[in-house]
C-alpha cells in the first residue's frame, strides 16, 4: 500500500509539475529592458533584432527592449521607476552608477543567480579591467557589456609635414609635448591654424583626466568608493601637465574643449592629435579624410586609461522567474561571438578575452588593425571613478578642473576645493 | 526744433538694433537649413558650391518610425489644449465672477502650483499614472498638465477686466451663467486664448523628460524622444542629420508660425505676455 501511495505521490507530482510547466510556457516570462544609445549607427534596430532572436531561441521569454535616451536619461528613468515600484528587470547603466544603485537598494548582485561552473566560466571570462568597475564588497552587480577607454588619434598626414613618424605615435608625456609643439601651426599673425593635440573637458572632463593621472602612477578613489585622492600631488601634477601644455607651451587650444566636437576638428584638421573614447572608432573611420592612426594614452610612470561605457543590472523588485530570464539574456548577449559582433558593430571594446579569437573579430581586425589598440591598452585599465553618491563626487572634480583650466584657479587649489567638497558628501558613507 | 530732427536719428537706432536681434535669433534656423541640405563635411564649411542633398532627411526619416511619431505628437498637443481649454475657462470662470466659500485659499493653491517645476513632481505623477495603470500611453503624457496653472491665472486675470456691465446686461436679457461666459467672456478673451495655445502647444511639442521616463513604446512616443537617438553624446554629434530630423519635426510649427504670425504677435501684445 505504501508503495502505492509513494507512487500515486509521485504520479500526482509528475503531474502538477507537467501542468505548471505548461502554465508557465503558456504565460510567457515578462523581461523589461531598459537600455540607452550613446553612439550613432541603427542601435535601436540592432537592439531590437537581437532581442527577437533570443525570445525564438526562448520561447518562453519575452523581451521587452525600451530605448531610454541617453546614459544620464537612463539612470532617471530607471530610478523613478525604482521608487514608483515599477522598474525594469534588466538594464544597461553606466558601469559607475552602481555604487547609486546599490545606494538606492534599486538591484542585486548576480551572486544570486550564478550557480554552475558553467556560470562561474562565463563570469570569469571578462577583462579585469572591466570588472573592477563591476564588483565590490565581494559582489559582482554589474556585467560589462559596452566598454570602452580612452585612446589618442592622431593625423598622419600632419605627422609627416612635421617631419615626425607617422609609425611611431608619442610614447611619453614628454614625447606628447614634442610632438605637439611640432604639430602646431600658426598663421602670419600668430593665430594657431593648426593645434598640437586637444584633451576634451566639456561634460565629464574627469574622464579624460583620469587618464592622466594613472599614467601619473595613482588613482582617483578607492574600490570601494568611499574615498577620493583629488589633492594628491600626483594628481596635482597631472593636472599642471595639462595646464601647462595649454598655458606654458599653447600647444592644447585654451579654455574648456568641447567633447561632442572634438571629432569634427580633428577631420577637419583644427587638431593633429585627440584624446577620445574608442567608441569613436567607426566615427572616425568613416569621416577622416586622411591617413589617422590609433595609439595607446602615452605615459609619465606607466601606461594607463580608465574604462568607460555600460553594464547589465538585475533590478531588485523582480520575480524570481524574471532573474533568471535576465540572466539568461544576459549570458546569451555576452557569448564571444555576440561580444565581437556588438564591438564590430558600434566600435566598443569587446568585453572578453575569447571574443578576440572569434572568426569574425579576427578579420575585422586583420582589415582595420587599429581597432586592437583598445584591447592591448586593457593591461593598462583602470575603473572609472565612481564612488558612492558618485553623481555629486564627480561633480565636484568636473568643476575644480574646469575652474583650472579656464584659469580662475591654479591646480593645487582646484584640487584641494575639490578633495573638501568630495570628503564631506562621502563622510556619512565611511 | 531738436525734437524734429532726433526723432528720425531714434527710429532708425531702433530699427537698426530690431534687426540686429531678428538676425541673432534666426541665426540658428538659418545654420539648421545649411547643415541638413548639406553632406556632412560642409556642416561648417560655408562655400557657396557646396553641393546640396536631401540624404540627410533619408537617413533620419529612416532611422526612426518618424511618422508615428509626428502621429502622436499631434494627438498629445490637440488633446492637452482640448482639455486644458474647457477646464481653464471654465476655472477661470469660477474664480473670477463667483464668490463661494474656500474661493481665495483654492486660488492661492492653483498660485502654489505655479512656483512648482513639474520635473520635480515626476516620480509621484509616475506612480499616479501606474496606479491608475495608463502607463505608456498618450494620454499619461498630457494628463498631468491638463489642469494649467498658469492658464487660469491668466484668463481670471482677464475675465477680470471685462466690464461688469456686459456680464449684467446678458443677464438682464436671460442668459444663463454658462450662457454669459460663452457669449460675453470667451469672445472677449480671444487674443488670451490665442496667446495661451502657442505657449501650450509649444511646450508640450517640446516637452522632453517627462515623455521619455513615462513612455516606453513608439506607439505613444512623441518626436522628442525619438530625436534622442540622434544625440550620441559618445562619440560627438552628426550636425547633419541631427539638423535634417530637427527640421522636419519643428516644421509644421514653423509653417503654422509664419502663416498666423500676426495674428499670433497682435494676441501676445494684447494678452501682455512677452
Amino acid at each position: 500500500m505504501k508503495v502505492f501511495a509513494k507512487a500515486g505521490a509521485w504520479f500526482l507530482g509528475v503531474v502538477l509539475a507537467v501542468v505548471a510547466g505548461l502554465a508557465s510556457a503558456q504565460t510567457p516570462v515578462e523581461v523589461p529592458f531598459f537600455y540607452p544609445v550613446a553612439v550613432g549607427g541603427p542601435i535601436t534596430k540592432i537592439i531590437d533584432g537581437l532581442a527577437a532572436d533570443f525570445e525564438k531561441e526562448n520561447p518562453g521569454i519575452k523581451l521587452k527592449p525600451i530605448y531610454s535616451g541617453s546614459y544620464q536619461e537612463s539612470i532617471a528613468k530607471a530610478l523613478t521607476a525604482v521608487k514608483s515600484g515599477d522598474p525594469p528587470v534588466t538594464s544597461i547603466l553606466l558601469s559607475t552608477d552602481m555604487f547609486t544603485l546599490i545606494d538606492e537598494d534599486a538591484i542585486v548582485p548576480f551572486d544570486e543567480v550564478i550557480k554552475t561552473s558553467d556560470d562561474r566560466k562565463w563570469l570569469a571570462s571578462f577583462y579585469p579591467a572591466f570588472m573592477e568597475n563591476s564588483q565590490t564588497g565581494g559582489k559582482t552587480w554589474g556585467i560589462p557589456f559596452q566598454r570602452s577607454t580612452v585612446v589618442l588619434f592622431y593625423n598622419k598626414d600632419a605627422f609627416k609635414e612635421a617631419g615626425l613618424d607617422p609609425g611611431k605615435p608619442p610614447a611619453t608625456w614628454t614625447q606628447m609635448r614634442e610632438y605637439a609643439q611640432k604639430l602646431t601651426k600658426r598663421d602670419a599673425s600668430g593665430n594657431v591654424t593648426q593645434w598640437g593635440v586637444q584633451i576634451p573637458s566639456s561634460g565629464f572632463p574627469y574622464w579624460l583626466f583620469q587618464g592622466l593621472v594613472i599614467e601619473n602612477g595613482t588613482n582617483l578613489m578607492n574600490q570601494a568608493g568611499t574615498q577620493v585622492y583629488y589633492d594628491k600631488p600626483e594628481v596635482v601634477g597631472a593636472l599642471q601637465y595639462w595646464l601647462d601644455l595649454v598655458n606654458k607651451y599653447k600647444v592644447h587650444p585654451p579654455g574648456i574643449v568641447e567633447w561632442g566636437t572634438t571629432p569634427k576638428d580633428f577631420f577637419e584638421r583644427k587638431v593633429a592629435m585627440m584624446w577620445t573614447t574608442t567608441g569613436n572608432l567607426t566615427n572616425v573611420k568613416n569621416n577622416a579624410k586622411f591617413d589617422f592612426g590609433v595609439a595607446m594614452l602615452p605615459a609619465e610612470k606607466r601606461r594607463g586609461s580608465p574604462t568607460g561605457g555600460g553594464n547589465f543590472y538585475i533590478f531588485k523588485k523582480s520575480t524570481p522567474a524574471q532573474r533568471e530570464a535576465a540572466f539568461k539574456f544576459i549570458k546569451w548577449m555576452t557569448t564571444p561571438e555576440r561580444a565581437a559582433q556588438w564591438g564590430i558593430d558600434t566600435g566598443y571594446v569587446a568585453v572578453r578575452a575569447d571574443a578576440w579569437d572569434t572568426p569574425a573579430m579576427k578579420k575585422y581586425v586583420e582589415g582595420f588593425p587599429a581597432a586592437a589598440v583598445a584591447r592591448d591598452q586593457l593591461p593598462f585599465a583602470k575603473a572609472e571613478l565612481s564612488t558612492h553618491d558618485n553623481q555629486r563626487v564627480t561633480k565636484a572634480l568636473n568643476d575644480g578642473l574646469q575652474a583650472a583650466l579656464t584659469g580662475t584657479k591654479s591646480a593645487a587649489q582646484a584640487m584641494k576645493d575639490a578633495q573638501r567638497e568630495a570628503d564631506r558628501l562621502l563622510r556619512s558613507y565611511k | 526744433m531738436n525734437g524734429y530732427a532726433v526723432r528720425p536719428l531714434s527710429r532708425s537706432l531702433e530699427t537698426f538694433g530690431a534687426w540686429v536681434l531678428g538676425i541673432v535669433w534666426v541665426l540658428p534656423l538659418v545654420y539648421a537649413f545649411w547643415t541638413a541640405f548639406h553632406p556632412p563635411a560642409y556642416s561648417t564649411d560655408f562655400s557657396l558650391t557646396a553641393p546640396l542633398t536631401v540624404a540627410n532627411f533619408v537617413k533620419a526619416w529612416q532611422a526612426a518610425p518618424f511618422a508615428r511619431y509626428f502621429v502622436n505628437t499631434v494627438i498629445l498637443v490637440t488633446m492637452v489644449l482640448a482639455a486644458q481649454l474647457v477646464l481653464v475657462t471654465l476655472a477661470a470662470y469660477a474664480f473670477a465672477r463667483f464668490r463661494f466659500p474656500g474661493r481665495d485659499v483654492a486660488f492661492a493653491l492653483v498660485l502654489v502650483q505655479l512656483m512648482v517645476m513639474p520635473d520635480v513632481l515626476i516620480v509621484e505623477n509616475y506612480r499616479t499614472m501606474t496606479e491608475l495603470g495608463i502607463k505608456d500611453t498618450i494620454l499619461s503624457i498630457g494628463l498631468p498638465y491638463m489642469a494649467s496653472a498658469f492658464g487660469i491665472f491668466l484668463l481670471r486675470q482677464t475675465f477680470k477686466t471685462v466690464p461688469r456691465e456686459l456680464d449684467e446686461a446678458a443677464r438682464v436679457e436671460g442668459c444663463s451663467p454658462l450662457q454669459t461666459l460663452w457669449k460675453v467672456y470667451v469672445p472677449l478673451a480671444k487674443p488670451t486664448y490665442i496667446a495661451y495655445a502657442l505657449v501650450s502647444i509649444s511646450y508640450h511639442w517640446n516637452n522632453f523628460l517627462w515623455p521619455l521616463i513615462i513612455t516606453n513604446s513608439v506607439e505613444s512616443r512623441p518626436v522628442t524622444v525619438g530625436l534622442q537617438v540622434f544625440s550620441a553624446t559618445d562619440q560627438g554629434i552628426d550636425w547633419s542629420i541631427i539638423c535634417a530630423a530637427t527640421l522636419m519635426t519643428t516644421g509644421p510649427l514653423l509653417v503654422a508660425f509664419l502663416l498666423f504670425q500676426r495674428q499670433f504677435v497682435q494676441s501676445f501684445i494684447r494678452a501682455g505676455i512677452r
